[in-house]
């Protein structure tokens, strides 16, 4: 039987898409929520009341809004849940955020108030596909938030950090298990100068994660087609639209073009790409490669389809995924049929989302933003903000065990309680870049080490 | 003919696992039959005279707490007795005890004679009586069919075994003795996964021909540590000491010329050795810039001037065999009594197991032991005290017992097997258990006992001995915090010039303890000399522990604290039962990989699925959220 109980600990998020809004809301559902929330609103909740008031940290006042306490069970999630509505700022939401959690909530995993919305009997059971997949996309999203916004070099950098702490508990389970062997590690300088190395090196990442330097806002939509399908109109058509706020990116590239805008409040960088298509010039090829790049990171791929030249739209989609490598029926395509100005006959007969709309004539423009605004909303909903929020919350983990690790060392701890405090801060690094097995250590303990009597 | 008695639980095999499981079963007072081939070879140690070691020790202290064989015969023939990892703290503190062979198995047989509700029977297993997929019985290699409720099979490297020395080979379940062919054609014909493992065993060599001058001598420990509770160093027999050699340059030089005629070069082997005992010529190939390797020379016994050359095993032919043992110091006229050998052996894959040790192929019938691709006496003789509960508990029909991994080794070693499976003879090492700090050796009893009690295994003696303990505890804890230190009080001051230890306020022994520049010696040594209470209790060597393990628990009361944090969490997972209908293959959102693996784990919890290699947190939910949708009858991904 499937118990609610599961699910007890105490939560919280940003609910509100990323970006600048007027109001944002953090939420905080489970045991504990309103006790918590009152100390932090320092005011008394009642019921489905809001209360204006402020929120503190530590006596300082973060923000003012609204507080509203929904107890169990006649809540989104069923829990005890307690919504905090204040200033949409990204800073202000996530030093809200971060004063929950130093005072016992932890960060939300992706799709998990829904999860426990679906759990506790809040959401029809025949949407456990769809919660599931919003579950399943949230994780990829925040995945590939965290490769994008952090250019590929956070996810490089954690996991050296996690390659070398898994070196050093090498040597320490090895120096444990195999006490006949010529392993003695604790007498060696190497360990404590290895354990120096790591935690500098995560007090860098750390540092630079924090300001911000690494990151950048926004989801990913990117444009894929053959070549003159009119990608490059539509582009300039949704960002002329939204004209106000457009930056244009120089090109970091000469085939990719970068715009932000902003689409019903969601924060969106639109990346237009090569055209498509077999070549063997090798300029051309490399624009491809970065549009195969490209469109793993994306959270929404518009795959443009010439509508005046009549082709089967399946098998167009599925040339077009062959060509980006993407897998066919990759629930992230939609596919915007163009230049339907040129065409009488409407085409819905296919397995993908369609829209049909003509850049030319700003026909159907309305549908597709909508659509866009559609499916990033629907992943952004448990933002890439917290996902980053949880990166650095495992980072700073890591840090204080390798910290004790050290200390244990310096003041000649048990060997155990040294290889406690390591095993703990790989767990940290493990929810980041995977979990190691006890096996898997094992494993190379015996190719590194000589063992066996 | 029908043997014309009844059984509850019969024990197929007289190894490492088939005496602890029948021991077992009946302390549990069900009626136990243990069939064997040979009554001679029960309790034979096969591979070197040892118990116990890292990790290990952790095993054989379990199976004590549940009142098994092991830790009190390793006492009665324990001849060498060494404390390992002693300064790297009591969770990987472990003990090891060089065992003279025939007292071992003496004291083995003699426990087994004297246990009420246990026979023993000579005859080997060569079918099942199996009814609605169900075992109801045995039958023996003359016909004799015995009939009983349950089967724990534990027939070690007996199935299909096969003995490699050099290019040559042939069949056998150990030097010297026939493998069981027929039983292994009759369990491959069910639909058991199966696979080949090999292991291996170093030629022994006779002392008198041993020049033990130049050789290092080791000692055994003084003061002597015991392996069992109920006993003490008493009860060892007289002690004697353990030498160590090295390989060099000319010793790897023979075995190098003679690679390609040793069997495991040739091809001739199938199975997958371990690689933490690998064979002298595997460390020679694999780690080529080394230029010797250490050979631990254990006695085999006080009668016998037989030696067990440990680090050497290997499958060469003979005459390199003699070659490379006479080129390394102190074996120059070594004469070999038993030349080494690789012995290859079929085992079930252990995912086609439960948590209790029994088979999902046939209800009834349970596996332990090598058969489940483990080695070790001591992870057999786990596996054997479990399978035996277990037996006699279904005979019962009542409830089993699954282990976890936070309350015992022996739930680490299990949860291992069932769930991942293993490609190479799976040993137990303390970096396999994640609570480490938790599953010590000297609270195995504690950990362990109230769950003993409540299965029934565990008899009158040891119930009293642990009430006894427990008492004695508690007066000390209890005597500890009463005694106050004052500042500038005499005792204030003995403590200042006897550990160098000061205190600014009234303190109690007990929070003096939690320092880490105080130790339970320390403690024992103000309570000997300043306090005047004195106890009988605190002066035995059973004083010493007892402080020893207030002081842990004092020490490491924040690290179990958080541990016990983790496996809160973790036990709700385990809670939550995955259907084994799922269909996994149609659970969008999970990986391909993923899909696989669960779909050949078919984990019974979601706990167990989120030990599985690669699971993610996500993937975690997307089960949870199926497995809710399943619980409430519908059956789209099910079926």
């Amino acid at each position: 039987m499937v118990s609610a109980s599961l699910h007890s600990d105490l939560i919280a998020a940003v609910a509100t898409p990323p970006g600048q809004g007027g109001i944002g809301i953090v939420r905080l559902s489970g045991h504990g929520a309103k006790s918590l929330a009152e100390k932090v609103a320092q005011a008394k909740l009642e019921p489905r009341k809001a209360v204006f008031t402020k929120f503190f940290h530590a006596g300082q006042v973060l923000d003012e809004g609204l507080v509203i306490l929904f107890p169990r069970p006649n809540s989104f999630t069923g829990e005890e849940v307690v919504e905090f509505q204040g200033h949409g700022s990204p800073v202000v939401l996530q030093l809200l955020l971060n004063t929950l959690c130093e005072q016992g909530a932890r960060l939300a995993r992706p799709g998990e108030f829904s999860e426990r919305a679906y759990l506790n009997g809040k959401m029809d059971l025949a949407q456990a596909e769809a919660i599931a997949d919003l579950i399943a996309s949230a994780s990829a999203t925040a995945a590939r938030g965290a490769m994008r916004s952090l250019q590929g070099e956070f996810s490089a950098r954690v996991n050296a950090l996690a390659a070398g702490l898994e070196k050093l508990r090498i040597f320490v389970e090895a120096a444990i298990d195999f006490p006949d062997e010529d392993v003695d590690i604790l007498a060696d300088h190497q360990v404590l100068t290895n354990i120096q190395q790591l935690r500098q090196q995560l007090a860098d990442l750390l540092a630079q994660t924090q300001q911000g330097q690494l990151l950048a806002e926004g989801a990913s939509v990117t444009l894929l087609g053959a070549p003159n399908t009119g990608k490059s109109s539509l582009l300039n058509v949704l960002a002329g639209e939204e004209a106000a706020i457009v930056t244009d990116i120089p090109g970091t590239t000469r085939d990719l073009l970068k715009v932000d805008l902003i689409i019903g409040g969601i924060p969106i960088r639109l990346v237009d790409t090569a055209g498509l298509r077999e070549t063997s010039e090798r300029v051309e090829q490399l624009g491809i490669e970065r549009a195969q790049k490209q469109a793993q990171l994306a959270e929404v791929i518009l795959v443009v389809v010439d509508a005046s030249q009549g082709q089967d739209i399946d098998e167009e989609v599925s040339r077009l995924c062959g060509l980006s490598e993407l897998r066919v029926g990759d629930k992230r395509i939609f596919v915007v049929m163009n230049k339907q100005d040129l065409v009488s006959r409407i085409d819905t007969n296919t397995t993908y989302a369609i829209c049909h709309v003509s850049a030319k004539t700003g026909d159907g423009m309305e549908i597709l933003r909508q659509h866009i605004q559609q499916r990033v909303g629907f992943v952004a909903q448990e933002a890439p903000f917290t996902a980053r929020a949880r990166h650095v919350d495992a980072l700073q983990v890591a840090s204080a065990a390798l910290q004790q690790a050290q200390d244990c060392l310096q003041n000649k701890h048990e060997t155990e309680i040294v290889a406690e405090e390591l095993r703990l801060a790989h767990n940290a690094l493990g929810e980041i870049v995977g979990t190691v097995s006890a096996d898997d250590l094992l494993g190379k303990i015996f190719s590194e080490f000589c063992i066996g009597k | 003919m029908d043997y014309p008695d009844q059984f509850d639980v019969i024990v197929v095999g007289g190894g490492h696992a088939g005496t602890e499981a029948a021991a077992a079963a009946a302390r549990m007072g069900v009626r136990t039959l243990l069939l064997t081939q040979s009554i001679e070879t029960i309790g034979q140690m096969s591979c070197n005279p040892a118990i116990g070691g890292i990790g290990k020790s952790h095993l054989v202290a379990e199976i004590d707490a549940l009142d098994g064989i092991m830790a009190k015969a390793a006492d009665a023939a324990g001849i060498h007795f060494k404390i390992l990892n002693a300064r790297k703290g009591p969770a990987v503190r472990a003990t090891r005890a060089q065992a003279d062979r025939v007292l071992y198995k003496n004291a083995v047989r003699k426990m087994l004679e004297q246990q009420p509700n246990l026979s023993l029977f000579q005859q080997s297993v060569v079918d099942f009586v199996i009814q609605n997929n169900t075992i109801t019985g045995v039958v023996t290699q003359m016909g004799l069919v015995f009939s009983c409720r349950c089967v724990v099979l534990t027939t070690g490297t007996f199935l299909g075994g096969k003995i490699h020395i050099g290019t040559e080979n042939h069949a056998g379940g150990r030097a010297g003795d026939a493998p069981s062919i027929a039983l292994a054609h009759r369990l491959r014909a069910l639909p058991f996964r199966v696979g080949r493992l090999k292991t291996g065993t170093p030629p022994r060599i006779d002392g008198r021909s041993v020049d033990f001058s130049n050789l290092e001598v080791q000692p055994g420990d003084d003061p002597r540590p015991v392996m069992s509770d109920l006993c003490t160093s008493m009860d060892h027999p007289r002690q004697v000491n353990c030498f160590i050699t090295r390989t060099n340059p000319q010793t790897h030089k023979i075995i190098q010329d003679n690679l390609s005629r040793s069997a495991l070069c040739s091809g001739a082997i199938e199975g997958v050795g371990p690689r933490y005992c690998p064979s002298i010529e595997d460390k020679v190939v694999r780690f080529a810039d080394k230029n010797e390797h250490q050979i631990f020379i254990e006695p085999e016994g006080l009668n016998t001037t037989e030696l067990y050359p440990n680090g050497i095993s290997t499958s060469l032919p003979f005459d390199a065999q003699l070659a490379f043992v006479r080129s390394i110091e102190g074996f120059a006229k070594a004469h070999i009594t038993r030349p080494g050998y690789a012995i290859e052996y079929d085992y079930f894959d252990p995912r086609d197991l439960t948590h209790s040790l029994q088979t999902k192929v046939l209800d009834g019938l349970f596996f332990a032991g090598q058969i489940n691709g483990t080695t070790g006496y001591e992870e057999a003789g786990a596996q054997g005290l479990l399978a035996g509960i277990n037996a006699a508990r279904k005979s019962q029909h009542q409830a089993t017992w699954e282990p976890r991994r936070d309350e015992a080794y022996i739930g680490v070693m299990v949860d291992d097997l069932v769930n991942l499976g293993t490609s190479e003879p799976y040993r137990m090492f303390t970096s396999r258990a994640e609570y480490r700090l938790r599953l010590r050796q000297d609270n195995a009893d504690q950990r362990l006992h109230e769950l003993g009690l409540h299965l029934g295994v565990i008899g009158e003696q040891r119930a009293q001995h642990f009430a006894a303990k427990m008492h004695q505890l508690e007066s000390l804890r209890s005597q500890l915090a009463s005694a106050k230190v004052q500042p500038n009080s005499a005792l204030a001051a003995a403590l200042l010039s006897l550990i160098g230890v000061g205190v600014s306020k009234d303190t109690d022994l007990l929070e003096l303890l939690r320092r880490p520049d105080v130790n339970a010696a320390s403690i024992a040594t103000i309570l000997a000399g300043h306090i005047g209470t004195q106890q009988a209790s605190t002066a035995t060597m059973r004083g010493a522990d007892l402080l020893g393990q207030i002081e842990i628990e004092t020490k490491y009361a924040g690290y179990i604290k958080r541990q016990d944090n983790e496996i809160a969490k973790i036990r709700r997972h385990e809670g939550m039962s995955l259907p084994q209908g799922l269909r996994y293959n149609d659970i969008d959102g999970l990986s391909n990989e993923l899909r696989f693996k669960l779909s050949d784990a078919r984990p019974a919890t979601l706990a167990r699925a989120a030990r599985i290699p690669g699971m993610t947190p996500a993937a975690l939910s997307i089960l949870l959220v199926y497995a809710k949708k399943f619980a409430h009858g519908d059956s789209a991904a099910t079926g």
